[in-house]
């Protein structure tokens, strides 16, 4: 026989499942996630070796004030800029043509996704050292030019070229998730939508720029933004197709955090270039949502 | 009964809740201990092809035979020891003996101190890595840095008959080797390239600033100044085509197989590079040594750059740090381990009667005839610069070179960033 809980006594118990529930997971997060950028944040404000043995000194602003007074240090920051916008504008265009083109479920579109996302499955370390075989001064593709006559090219051996090379491969490893993203936002395009338009008379340029575009809003604002941050944080292709070089030429935040300044145990330098690689990867995201947002509200008003 | 249900829902709710907190609490609290179980000591080593796991436990086995001690091989858990050591010194977890690095003044505090022991004081370099009085490291012999690995058959047939001992002889021995169709001179990129330059001019930069990590420390000179004059002759040998500029770009196990394939008449390498050689058999050439060129008016050969070999230290926190020592005692001073260690990986002593041959006597013979021996890079014990991380960047200068930075520039641009990290 059940028995009847008083309303309050019931709703107590309701909200210390609810909390019981949520508090693991929201503990577990806090742990893993807000614990260790509430560190970075602290250290980046002192001078520290990480060793248990030594304490942390306070010295304010200067890891900031040192970093942004070094060409050193502010060269890579500039390079990790061009590489993110470059990088995430070409990974997207390239994603979204090729979901353009594989959108139909036949056969032939199901192997060419297959094939096109398979850079991804491999390892950024492995991705680098796969081009390094190909683009390096010996690498397949000067051996091929040797052969048949012509200057060897220097992919890898001159600062510029290293530096879109370097793109080119990392964009060659990403854009695999960027296009499952676009053909799912695809799959969601209104059918009747495009009928309509289709009616209308509408080309498939007007057809792309007054339906698909709109209606792909949300999918390019993920897209964009998961591609730019996953691009801020290059560090593995570096290390294995470039190691930085050369003369330094692409050697991104994330590469002389984790190479130069954690191995010299500058930590707090090293906690404040995460800290601004954090706030890089904030405004990103904010710049694309405001973007987005100004756009729809553009729209609203012209409808 | 549908309290009861909900009753056990909310216990089996806060179980989740705990359970995972317990686990995660379980695996970030530490003893704060380190080292190894009892009656083991756990050594880090830099594992390599040559140097295996199997090689190393084949190593201690007649230590453990003699004491019952057990130890513990483990490779680094990052890319390097170097690497590996300080983050496990700040995860508590440091093991109790450390191979292949040095002290520096971070990890110093943290290492057992053996001025004291009476074993320690007849090894190699002991005293050239004292950091004040105080000595962390105890090693084996010498890695000799810098060597000019030749190729006899290029020299010949460019009409070299003996091998340079002067900058000038160099540069005319480069010209005959373009004539006659080789790479004069093999480099790499990577980290090789500003090594390559720092090795070939060891014996020059201390011959005119003896001790000259030291000088920049005290600001009697600066490391522009002490290297313009190579950055200016790898820049002369860049533009006359001895250097091939696409090397910035260069694996250097790709650059060991051009020279190892005949194609270089010169590679500039440290000892290590004796072990390549050999494992790669028979060659279609017969390969010579030299120590590089002195400085004009200097006496020939200069001073020859070196490290300690098989570097050993042991952490202030072993649990068993009798055990740890003792270890490190019959590693430096047993004589069939010190055999087989001398035996392995480019890894020579001075005066030493372990009978060579081939390469591996010439570098022997190079390293006896050495008027002294050098602190090379970043520098050792007390003979250091005020900046860590040199070679990096030293590297990424000398890589300007080939892409086109003046020697001035480059000069320039080491000062600058030793001045900002000094």
């Amino acid at each position: 026989m059940a028995r009847t809980l008083p309303s309050k006594q019931r709703r107590w118990r309701n909200a210390g499942v609810s909390i019981s529930m949520v508090v693991p997971a929201v503990l577990i997060y806090a742990a893993l996630l807000v614990v260790p950028v509430i560190y970075a944040f602290y250290y980046s404000f002192t001078e520290y070796n990480g060793f248990p043995t030594r304490v942390p000194e306070f010295i304010g602003l200067d890891n900031y004030r040192t970093i942004f007074g070094s060409d050193d240090m502010t060269g890579t920051m500039v390079i990790t800029a061009v590489v993110a916008v470059v990088g995430a504008v070409a990974v997207n265009v390239a994603a979204l043509g090729l979901a353009l083109l594989l959108k139909r479920t036949n056969r032939f579109n199901t192997f060419g996704r297959v094939v096109m996302f398979y850079p991804h499955v491999l390892s950024a370390l492995v991705v680098g050292f796969l081009w390094q075989a190909i683009l390096g001064p010996q690498g397949v593709v000067n051996t091929m030019l040797e052969k048949v006559g012509t200057d060897s090219l220097p992919f890898l051996s001159d600062p510029d070229w290293a530096l879109w090379s370097m793109i080119l491969v990392i964009v060659w490893s990403l854009f695999g998730v960027q296009l499952i993203l676009y053909l799912a936002g695809l799959q969601a395009v209104p059918e009747d939508l495009l009928e309509a338009a289709k009616l209308d008379g509408a080309g498939r340029w007007q057809t792309f720029r007054a339906v698909t575009w709109p209606s792909l809003a949300s999918t390019v604002t993920v897209a964009v933004i998961t591609s730019g941050i996953s691009l801020l944080k290059t560090y593995d292709v570096v290390v294995s197709l470039t190691g930085g070089g050369p003369a330094g030429s692409t050697k991104t935040l994330a590469y002389s955090i984790l190479a130069v300044s954690f191995p010299q145990r500058n930590i707090g330098l090293a906690s404040a270039q995460a800290v601004l690689l954090i706030l890089a990867a904030a405004v990103l995201s904010l710049t694309v949502l405001f973007l987005r947002r100004r756009a729809e509200n553009d729209a609203e008003s012209i409808g | 009964m549908m309290s009861a249900n909900r009753g056990s829902k909310a216990r089996g709710a806060a179980l989740a809740a705990v359970v995972p907190l317990l686990l995660l609490a379980a695996c970030s609290s530490g003893s704060g201990t380190s080292g190894g179980k009892d009656g083991e000591i756990r050594m880090m080593v830099n594992l390599t092809d040559n140097l295996d796991r199997a090689y190393w436990e084949k190593l201690v086995k007649p230590f453990e035979d003699k004491t019952g001690l057990k130890v513990k091989i483990e490779g680094p858990t990052g890319k390097s020891v170097a690497e590996s050591f300080p983050q496990q010194l700040a995860a508590g977890t440091a093991p109790d003996v450390i191979q292949s690095i040095f002290p520096d003044d971070d990890t110093a505090p943290e290492l057992v101190d053996l001025s004291g022991e009476a074993w320690a004081k007849g090894t190699p370099m002991f005293d050239a890595y004292a950091i004040g009085d105080t000595h962390f490291a105890v090693g084996v012999g010498t890695q000799t840095q810098s060597l000019v690995y030749y190729n006899k058959t290029a020299f010949k047939k460019a009409g070299i008959t003996a091998t340079p001992t002067t900058w000038k002889e160099m540069t005319a021995d480069l010209g005959k080797l373009k004539k006659a169709g080789y790479t004069p001179m093999q480099t790499a990129g990577d980290y090789q390239t500003g090594l390559q330059l720092q090795q070939i001019y060891h014996p020059t930069l201390n011959e005119l600033h003896p001790k000259w990590q030291s000088a920049v420390t005290d600001q009697k000179l600066t490391v522009g100044d002490a290297y313009k004059p190579a950055f200016q002759m790898y820049a002369d040998w860049i533009d006359a085509g001895y250097i091939a500029k696409s090397d910035a770009g260069l694996n250097p196990s790709q650059a060991d197989g051009n020279f190892i394939a005949g194609k270089a008449g010169l590679y500039t390498n440290g000892s290590w590079f004796a072990a390549t050689l050999a494992k790669a058999g028979k060659l279609p050439f017969e390969v010579g040594v030299f120590s590089p060129p002195a400085a004009d008016g200097k006496s020939y050969p200069g001073p020859q750059g070196a490290t300690m070999a098989n570097p050993y230290m042991v952490h202030k926190g072993a649990s068993d740090e009798a055990g740890a020592k003792q270890l490190v005692e019959f590693l430096v001073t047993d004589p069939a381990a010190v055999k087989a260690q001398l035996g392995s990986d480019g890894v020579f002593r001075q005066e030493s009667d372990v009978k060579q041959t081939g390469t591996d006597a010439l570098i022997q013979g190079i390293l006896d005839n050495a008027p002294a021996l050098v602190a090379v890079g970043e520098g050792q014990g007390n003979v250091r610069l005020p900046v860590t991380g040199f070679n990096p960047k030293f590297t990424e200068v000398a890589q300007s070179l080939y892409t086109g930075a003046s020697p001035a520039d480059a000069a320039k641009a080491i000062d600058q960033w030793t001045d900002e990290n000094r």
